[in-house]
Order: structure tokens, then sequence, then C-alpha cells
């Protein structure tokens, strides 16, 4: 009993550093429109901007979120300029190709740039233990779960309380409509895709600092999980998103105890696939995937 | 007469909008029916629910007495229902001929196995689609098209070629959904004329339209739908008189037009 | 006014300049091993086969019927695999097993196919992806079938007449007549009704619904043949390696097959050979710098989805030329929507 008590903890820890991707996902497609396959290599940028940053400055939270997300809103803009500035008005396949160009490029330039090895993530949080015998979180994990928290609460307020915010909205909602009373479209596109970037960026850092390593092809099964969990909300509805990631957590991590580790990342594409076949449309019923 | 098409209270809501509501409808077997409304009265959705692009709400379609309510558009094609669309579906980077054949594809049968090994029936369905293909283009006056990307054609002769495209089916009935819009007046009447030739061959044709002098004097009978409901029915010049009808089009612009179309028709 | 034959755009060439050219390239590939017989061009020009076949089977289901399979490393690894286990485990002849594995890989692609009918482009990339990556993890994880993540090893060569095929040159007249294979059938089955209804899917496929073609027994037919093909070529090539594992079969292998694709052309015949010579031919140009391989064909696709989204020689004359949505009419047409719409009630 203990033990699955403490693998469904262990789920929504997992499920949180989920819930970060996939909102961070879904803030892109809902503002941009468009599906990309960047954001398991946004994710893998943040982690190695704070892996960097607490080289530089020290084992500093903060810093850590800072760097990571703004290191990710930074590719953001570069992936905006290559894959969604040009399309916005083309065939989703054109610019869907372009973001597995970027994809594989950052990829790529990332093994070249900090090698194809695993880098340890040691000791940014100190290994402390809160709970009785083996059931209890550890400090890594209230940490992780704040910081999801925070971030979430943030942005809800930022879309909700902002001016800023309400444009994205807008933007997101009906661009032409938008337009019409004067949102710069372009503009407010770019910002909600770095925005989304960035909350990738913080996700990548949370999972190096939870596993204590990350590496350069990181991207792979990160983006493939973000895209999973935000698929649960019509990917673009964000509390949808964030509860997808925190159930795929929590599956993932009775899943592994039911069959073996090794089959981790199976449990994503399974209940991706489970769900494109029954609501493909997610249930927050926006943009549908139906033909 | 036998009843070709008949729609029984269909219905179709999107949501909380009810775009076609309790519409009943019959065309009978060789003649031209016409369906008329302001714009948005739910025209294109009924045609829609017609040839299986949509299910309907409620209510059930009979097409020659069978029931295909609910059935796919291709095997609704495969019965003998042919239409045209409001913004010209025609696959634009094809040539003209290219289009048309495709539209023998339920007359012929050839799968994988035969076309690799170009069996007899892979030619005789080769020798179908080209030839036939070939004919209905040279009698809607288009042969000399034949190999022309759809997409260069002045817009009227699209037009023409959707037509022909559907004519390649075979079909029982033909829908065609504002045929003459972006056609000036000549041309509007030459497709009048097209039209009644076509019924005279045989042809059961349903047309959604806009132009009244066309719809006067083209169709035997009319249907008027106004904001999904149906409002009127019958001979034009019945539907003409109708109270109901007039007011449903403001201004004296319907009114007008009326009456053009009573001067050109001369009684149907 | 337009009137008679239409150059669609294309460079017509003469027919008997056609069959000249024809005639000589197959002269060339045929003598190739006599010509060129280092191992190294051998495995060059082996590598080429595959690719031909991977490429242009992947094309069949991109650029003809237009659906979006990003996940084509799934089939290539189902007839790899089905291949080697009948081959080791059943010690039957490659000559057998090379149909069976790819009948194999057909069956996949129809399940997977199955749930896709209903689902548009990108979601059905996605699940394409999804299963590309299910077979490979299940290959890596099912020690009892596949060997686990060792892989299995000591697949035996082909036997003709007893014969071994054992060097790249000999392989070589395997892979190009199975290449021949795939072109003459892929041809003939696109020139018929059924390439033809595959077309008007791609183009335009409500029209093609209300023509009477039935689309998704269309789309499923277009997805098994080309897993079948993939299937074949992967079967073939297991003896070559001699030796097979799953990571051979990753999303990256799928990636690297749809940048031949998208590189070369869609749409076309032609194109998947332009674009598998172009990236193999990259592959070996870079191989002193391999880690930038992938950077070079990154970078590729994304000027061709700049620049040409059809590919170098893909169809020009098809959607998938298409760069802006909605630029349907020309201006005439759109004036003349406008006056219908005004108009109407005059």
């Amino acid at each position: 009993m203990d033990y699955y008590l403490s693998q469904l903890i262990n789920g929504i820890c997992q499920g949180s550093i989920y819930a970060l991707m996939a909102i961070g996902f879904s803030v892109v497609f809902g503002v941009v429109g468009l599906v990309t396959f960047t954001h398991g290599e946004v994710i893998m940028i943040g982690a190695f901007a704070a892996f960097y940053a607490f080289q530089l400055v020290g084992n500093n939270l903060l810093i850590g979120i800072v760097a990571s997300f703004a290191a990710s809103a930074l590719i953001g803009v570069f992936v905006y300029k290559v894959c969604y500035e040009r399309f916005l008005d083309a065939p989703e396949y054109i610019s869907l190709i372009c973001t597995i160009g970027v994809s594989m490029l950052l990829k790529s330039l990332a093994q070249i740039v900090f090698g194809p090895n695993n880098k340890p993530m040691l000791d940014v949080v100190p290994n402390r233990f809160y709970g009785w015998d083996t059931v209890g979180l550890t400090l890594i994990q209230i940490i992780v779960i704040a910081t999801v928290a925070v971030l979430s609460i943030l942005l809800y307020l930022f879309l909700n309380r902002t001016r800023w915010g309400i444009m994205l909205r807008a933007v997101s909602q009906d661009r032409k409509a938008a337009a019409l009373v004067g949102i710069d479209v372009k503009h407010t596109i770019l910002a909600g895709n770095c925005i989304g970037c960035g909350l990738g960026g913080v996700a990548g850092m949370l999972l190096a600092i939870y596993y204590q390593t990350l590496v350069a092809t990181m991207g792979g099964a990160a983006g493939m999980k973000a895209f999973a969990a935000a698929v649960l909300g019509g990917l673009s509805d964000v509390p949808c998103a964030a509860f997808g990631g925190f159930f795929l957590g929590v599956i993932e991590n009775l899943g592994i105890t039911f069959t073996s580790a090794s089959f981790r990342d199976i449990f994503a594409f399974v209940f991706l696939l489970i769900v494109l076949l029954i609501k493909p449309e997610g249930f927050a019923h926006k943009k549908g995937a139906r033909v | 007469m036998a009843t070709m098409l008949e729609a029984r209270g269909i219905s179709k809501c999107f949501g909380g909008l009810k775009a076609v509501d309790s519409v009943d409808m019959g065309i009978e077997d060789g003649s031209i029916f016409g369906i008329i409304g302001p714009n948005g009265a739910g025209k294109t959705t009924f045609f829609n629910v017609c040839s299986g692009v949509y299910k309907p709400t409620s209510g059930s379609i009979l097409f020659a007495g069978r029931d295909i309510t609910g059935l796919p558009p291709e095997s609704i094609a495969r019965l003998g229902m042919a239409r045209t669309f409001q913004n010209i579906k025609l696959f634009k980077y094809m040539t003209v001929l290219e289009n048309v054949k495709i539209g023998f594809h339920i007359r012929t049968s050839t799968g994988v196995a035969s076309a690799i090994l170009h069996s007899r029936r892979y030619r005789e369905d080769e020798d179908l689609a080209a030839e036939k293909g070939l004919d209905i283009l040279t009698q809607v006056g288009l042969a000399g098209y034949k190999d022309t990307l759809a997409s260069n054609l002045p817009y009227g002769l699209q037009r023409m070629v959707e037509i022909a495209r559907a004519l390649a089916l075979d079909p029982k009935i033909l829908l065609l959904d504002e045929p003459a819009a972006g056609m000036n007046p000549s041309e509007t009447r030459d497709l009048s004329a097209f039209i009644k030739k076509l019924n005279a061959r045989g042809y059961t044709i349903a047309v959604i339209e806009h132009d009244m002098k066309f719809v006067m004097g083209t169709c035997d009978r009319i249907l008027v739908l106004n904001f999904g409901k149906k409002i009127c029915e019958g001979s034009p010049e019945f539907v003409r008189n109708d109270a109901e009808v007039n007011e449903a089009y403001f201004g004296k612009g319907m009114r007008d037009g009326i009456a053009a179309g009573a001067g050109a028709a001369g009684g149907v | 006014m337009t009137g008679a034959s239409e150059d669609s755009g294309r460079a017509r060439l003469s027919k008997p300049l056609k069959i000249a050219l024809c005639a000589l390239g197959a002269a060339v590939l045929l003598a190739l091993p006599a010509i060129c017989p280092q191992s190294y061009t051998m495995g060059v020009m082996c590598r080429i086969l595959m690719y031909v076949l991977l490429a242009g089977s992947l094309n069949v289901i991109n650029g003809y019927s237009g659906q979006f399979n990003i996940g084509h490393a799934g089939f290539y690894c189902i007839g790899a695999y089905c291949e080697a286990i009948l081959a080791t485990r059943l010690g039957l002849s490659f000559w057998i097993a090379l149909p069976l594995a790819g009948l194999a890989a057909m069956i996949v692609g129809f399940i997977v196919a199955l749930p896709t009918l209903r689902l548009r482009g990108t979601y059905l990339a996605i699940v394409t992806l999804g299963a590309s990556e299910i077979i490979r993890l299940v290959a890596l994880n099912w020690e009892g079938l596949t060997g686990g993540p060792d892989g299995i090893k000591g697949i035996p060569a082909p036997m003709l007449g007893g014969f071994k095929i054992s060097r790249s040159g000999d392989y070589y007249y395997i892979f190009l007549a199975l290449a021949a294979l795939f072109f003459f059938v892929t041809a003939r089955v696109i020139g018929s009704r059924v390439g033809r209804a595959w077309l008007s899917i791609r183009e335009d496929e409500s029209a093609a619904r209300s023509l009477g073609v039935e689309t998704s027994r269309y789309k499923a037919a277009n997805f098994m043949y080309g897993a079948f093909w993939a299937g074949i070529a992967g079967a073939a090539f297991a003896p070559y390696f001699k030796y097979i594992s799953s990571d051979m079969f990753s999303l990256d292998e799928g990636f690297n097959i749809l940048s031949m694709v998208i590189i070369g052309g869609q749409g076309t015949l032609v194109g998947p050979v332009v674009g598998a010579v172009i990236v193999n031919f990259l592959t070996e140009v870079l191989r002193p710098v391999s880690q930038y391989r992938l950077v070079a064909y990154a970078i590729l696709i994304i000027v061709m989805m700049w620049v040409r989204p059809q590919g170098l020689v893909g169809a020009s004359n098809s959607i998938l030329a298409e760069r802006k949505l909605g630029r349907r009419r020309r201006g005439a047409a759109r004036a003349a929507d406008r006056e219908a719409s005004c108009g109407g009630a005059k």
C-alpha cells in the first residue's frame, strides 16, 4: 500500500512537470493555431540554460527559472521567424514540417555544442525528506510542485487580468476579429509563442532537477508527452492540458509499477492514441481534430 | 409521376442554431425544381443534407423511393445523385478532361490488381472514361479545353466543367448549387437553355439560385426557404404572388425581379 | 482565350528521347557493378536503392493521396524484423520471407490506417508517429520474439540456386530489381482508376466523396500499399545488414525518409529518387563531419518549405505546391462572387 501511495505521489509530482510542459504547448497552439514539433527541444534548451546558469552563479533556483524561461523564449523567437511568421495563412503541413526541421536542427546542434552524453545536475536542491517511512515528499518534489503552481497562477493572472493577456486570448479565439479591433496580431502571436516556450523551458529545468540529469536528446520524449497531455484539452485549453499532464504523470508512474520501467514512454503514446481515437477534439471543444 | 427525391420533416441543427427547420419537399421525376430564399435561408445546408454531406438532426430523405437518410455522400452518389457546389469544387490543378474522368469512378471498377496487370477490365475502364468523358465535354461545348488546367478557365466555364463532371456519373438527379453565380445575363440565359436541354434528355434537376429571372424562367416548381423554414412551394406563378414570399425579400428589388421574370417566362 | 493543349508547366520531352534516356539509364545501372566494383561504391548504391524504395513508398502515401504519414520507419521495422525472424527462427528462404514480410507490414499498415481515417492532417501525422514509436518500443522490449535490445544477429544471406549472395555487388541486383518492380507496379496503379481516386482525395476530399469515391477505403488501401513496399525494403535489407536492432528504426530514421520525400519531391515518381540520391550523397560527402549531417537535412527541409513546398521535382500542379490558403480563385472570380451575392435579388 505504501509503495503505491508513494508512486502516486511521484506521479503527481512528475505530472506537475508534464502539466507545465502541456500548458506551455497549449498556450503556443492556442495563439499560433499550429501544432509544433519543437516543444521538446525548447524544453531541452531550458534545461541546459538552467544547467549553465547554476554552473555560473551557483544553485539559485530563481536564477535558474529566469535563465531557462529567457533562453527558451529566445528560441521561441527563432521558431516563430522560421516556422510561423510566413505561414500563418498557409496549409498547415508546411509549418509542421518546418517545425520538424527546426526540431532536428536544434537537437543536432545541441548534441554538437553540449555533447551527446548525460550531464549530471546534482544538489541544486538539498536532499531532504518530509514524511513517514517511505511515504512523503522530498524537498525536490515540493519545490517542483510549488514552482508549477506559482507559474500557473501567474499565467492565469496574466491571461485574465492583464491587457496583454486579453489580447492573447482574443487572437487565439478569432484572429481576424482581433485584427479588426486594432490588436497587433503578429506581435501577439510572437509573444504568446515565446511565453509558451518559456514555460516549456522552466519545465525542462524542473525535469533536470527532478531526474538529476539532462541530455541533448531529452527533447523527443518530453515533446511527445507535452502533446499527449495537451490533446486532452483539445490542444488549446490550458486547464485541461494541465489536468492531462497530472493524469499522464499518475498513469505513467502507476503503469511502470505494474509493468517495468522500460515501458515508461509507451504510456504516453498509448494514452495519446486512445484520446485521439475516442475524442480527438479533446474535452474542451475548441479547434477540432476531425475532418 | 414518381417522386424522385423526397424530404420529410428535415431539420438540421448546428449547436444551438437551427439551420433547417422541418422542411418537406417533393421533386418529381423528370422535373426542374428550384429552391430559393434570402441569403442564409438554409438552402445549401438543405442540399448538403440531401446529398449526405450532413446528417439531418431529424427527418428523412427518400431517393427514388429508397431511404437514404444518414448514408455517406459516396453511397448516395453511387445511387445516382450528382451535385455541384456553391463555390466550385473542381480539382483545380487537373485538366478539364482529368476532372471529368474522375466522375466515371462509379461506372468503372478497376482495382489494384487489374491496374497492375493492365487487364481487360483496366483497358475497358480507361477507354470508357476517355471516350465518354470527351463525349460529355463535346455536349457541353468544352471539348476544346480538355487539356486546359481547370483553374485557368474563366469562372463561368469552370461551372460548366463542374456540371460536366457531375454528368459523368450518369445520375438520376442533378443538384446544382447556384450554377448561375458570377454569370452575366446572356450566360445565364444560355445556362437556362442548357438546363432545359438536359431535362429534356431525362435528367431530373434541382437548382438553388438567387437569380429570379433564371428561376422563374427555368423551373417547373419552386420551394422557398426563409430562416430554415419552408414558407412556400408551388409553381412559379403561385410563388410569385405569395405574400409571405414577397415579404421575405425586403425591398422593391425582389418585386421588380419577379415582375421581370414573369415577363420573360411567359407562363410556366 | 485558352484553347487547345495547354502546357501544364512541365518540360515535355519527346517520346523517343524519353525512351532513349531510360534505356541509357537502365544500361548504366545494370553495368554499374562492372564499372565500379569497389564495395564502397556498391554499398552507397545499395543504400540509395533501399531509400528509393522507402522514400518512394512514403511518397505514395504523402504525395499521391495527401495523407500525412511521418511514421514510415515503423513499417520498415516490421518488414525487417519479419524477414529476420522467419529466416533465423523458421529457416525460411529469403525469397519466401520477403513477400511474407511485405504482407505483414501491409497488415500493420491497415491497422494504423483504421483510426486515422477520421482524423485531420496534423492529428493523423501524430498518430503515425505514435504508431511508429510503439512498433519500435515493442521490438525493443519483446525479448522473446525480437531479441530485445540485442536485436537479431546472423541473418542468413539469400541463396539463388546454390549461389550465396554475399557481396554488395550481388545484392545490388536484387535491390535494383525490387526498385524497378516498385516503379513499374506503382506507375501502373497511379495511372489507373485507383490512382485517380487517390489524387482526387488529395486535391479535394469532399468533392471526391460527392463523386462516389469511397475515400475511407481508398485511404486505407493507399496506406497498405505504402506500408507493403516499406516492409519489402526492410525485408530485403535485413540479410544485407546481417544484424538488425530496434534503434535502426527510430523516429530519426522516419524523419530521414521524410526528408528525402520533402527535398526530392512529392507527388511524382522521380521525386523520391532525387531525394534519396541527394540525401545519401550528402551523407557521404559529410562523412568527415557526420554530426552536421542532420543539420544539413534540417536546413534543406526548411528551405524547401520556404521556397518550394512540393519539393525539387515534386508535383507542381497539385495542392502540394500551394503556399497560401485560399489562393483559390483569381481576381475575376472573386469579383464575380461579390456581384453574385449583391446582385441576386435585382
